[in-house]
């Protein structure tokens, strides 16, 4: 049985269903999400939850800042509690090389409207009791970022899209997709098949697999990334402390638990998601290493998801030239959680007028023909 | 009135399992997500066999004004184990790692 569609959204994560929201509540009607597993089987289901501003180029820190200010209404916006609280965001500085970085950061990150502040190591000592600052040449904290339950989210997402007419339909699986004669597209599934005008490529780390079916070359890897968390324990911890030059981070939930990763510099590029020992020692490290009482908590669980990375780390956004109706995101690198509300309000805006409120050009897939890359220095894991 | 309880580390009572259904909720990842059943300290050694059973029960006709299980029966089973088996000290991880390298 064929189908037809206005829009097509493939990928059921935070990215899928907050574009599917937006575009209802603009409007529009008759818009599909598929969603090969449950809801959040992609990264989202796996994220660290962490949403900040902190971030070292102009593009990254406003998008992050627009975000921070939807999350703040989201609650009241989707009816729903997405555990969305501002306890900060504490970046540890370890060497000159990135203590010369933050003073530069800050000031940006300030003219921004960012409310960044540098701490110094007795400041972070008062300010939170037990971790240690050996080592640690200063801190840049950020009230205003902060964590939200990424599940709760894309709930909420779901159902105020549901509520708005949108059909999503898990356990469906994108089998093919092609471009139709005399313009639209044909995606084929696990559960029938259907015509659309307008695509939206938003499945995760298999973004650039839906994408090579139309033949457009999206440059992305998956990187499997590993989390674990500890038992309920006192509330202590309200920022979340992350160290771009270790590669860690971690905060404390509602319900108590230290829940963070760290990277792994060395690992290679695969789809495989699974947990590692190794992981476990050496986040253990970096929670005793922190936090020294911390080694007398117990470690319940760990999970892996997969990041997208992008050559430059940052986002690609937009529309693909010569593919009408075509639009993805993708290459979050990491930080594709605490961008989402910005991000499906932008492709929104690109969708239904053209043009979007906040210039994303930067992040198109053409960037890539150009031979320099720029990066943020924060990018983290 | 008396409450069941469904997940003792998460304080997880069986009405809340209901409600999660009737509202859409219906396949196990989501439902532990979505009620915390099975993310507590026995990590569902206790709660996810009763849900399961629940489940079970509930698939076919719903009883007493519950809800029909919406999933169907091949949907019915245990979500991703995840590591370690048990809760471990990070004090006995980092040594443990130490004295083995
Ligand atoms: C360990 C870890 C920690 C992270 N921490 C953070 C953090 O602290 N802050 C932050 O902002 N970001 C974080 N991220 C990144 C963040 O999770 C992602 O950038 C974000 O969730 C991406 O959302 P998405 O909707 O684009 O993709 P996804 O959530 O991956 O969703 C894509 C969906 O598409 C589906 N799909 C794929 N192929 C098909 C197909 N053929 N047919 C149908 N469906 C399909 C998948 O099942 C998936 O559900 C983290 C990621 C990981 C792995």
């Amino acid at each position: 049985m064929t189908r037809s569609a206005e829009v097509v959204i493939v990928g059921g994560g935070v990215n899928g269903l907050a574009c599917a929201y937006n575009l209802a509540k603009r409007g529009m009607k008759d818009i599909v999400v598929l969603e090969k597993g449950y809801l959040g089987t992609g990264a989202t289901g796996r994220c660290g939850a962490g949403i900040r501003q902190l971030w070292g180029m102009e593009e990254n820190i406003i998008l992050a800042r627009e975000a921070v200010k939807i999350f703040e209404n989201l609650d009241a916006e989707l009816g729903f509690n997405t555990f969305f609280r501002q306890g900060g965001y504490l970046m540890l500085i370890f060497d000159e090389h990135e203590y010369e970085t933050v003073t530069k950061t800050i000031p940006l990150q300030n003219r921004l409207g960012v409310p960044t502040v540098l701490m110094s190591p007795e400041e972070i000592r008062d300010f939170i009791p037990g971790l240690s600052t050996d080592g640690v040449l200063a801190g840049a904290f950020c009230q205003t970022d902060g964590t939200a339950y990424p599940y709760a989210v894309l709930w909420g997402y779901g159902e105020a899209a549901r509520r708005l007419g949108v059909d999503i339909r898990v356990m469906t699986t994108v089998t093919s997709v092609a471009s139709r004669v005399g313009g639209g597209f044909e995606i084929v599934t696990t559960d029938g098949t259907y015509h659309a005008p307008r695509l939206i490529n938003v499945a995760g780390a298999r973004t650039r697999d839906i994408g090579a079916m139309l033949g457009i070359d999206i440059p992305t890897e998956p990187y499997c990334h590993e989390i674990a968390v500890t038992e309920s324990l006192k509330a202590f911890l309200k920022p979340m402390i992350i160290s771009p030059k270790k590669g860690f981070y971690f905060s404390q939930s509602l319900r108590g638990e230290i829940i963070g990763g760290v990277g792994d510099e060395n690992k290679e590029s695969s789809y495989a998601t699974a947990s590692s020992p190794d992981f476990l020692f050496r986040f253990a490290k970096v929670l005793r290493d922190t936090f020294p009482k911390l080694g007398k908590a117990r470690i319940i669980r760990q999970w892996a998801g997969l990041y997208d990375m992008s050559p430059d780390s940052r986002p690609i956004l937009g529309t693909v030239d010569g593919l009408d109706g075509y639009y993805h995101a993708c290459g979050f690198s990491g930080h594709g959680f605490m961008l989402s509300p910005i991000v499906a309000r932008l492709l929104t805006e690109l969708i239904t007028s053209g043009t979007t409120s906040i210039p994303i050009d930067n992040l198109s897939l053409a960037r890539f023909k150009s031979k320099t890359l720029t990066r943020d220095p924060y990018v983290v894991g | 009135m008396s409450k069941t309880i469904l997940c003792h580390c998460e304080d997880v009572e069986v009405e809340e399992l209901y409600s999660a259904l009737k509202q859409g909720y219906g396949d196990i990842e989501t439902l532990k997500r979505y009620t915390g059943i099975g993310t507590g300290k026995c990590q569902g050694k206790c709660c996810f066999i009763q849900t399961l059973r629940l489940l079970d029960a509930l698939k076919s006709e719903g009883e007493n004004g519950r809800p029909a299980f919406a999933g169907d029966v091949t949907s019915i089973h245990v979500p991703t184990l995840r590591p370690p088996v048990l809760p471990l000290r990070i004090d006995d991880i980092v040594d443990c790692d130490e004295e083995g390298t």
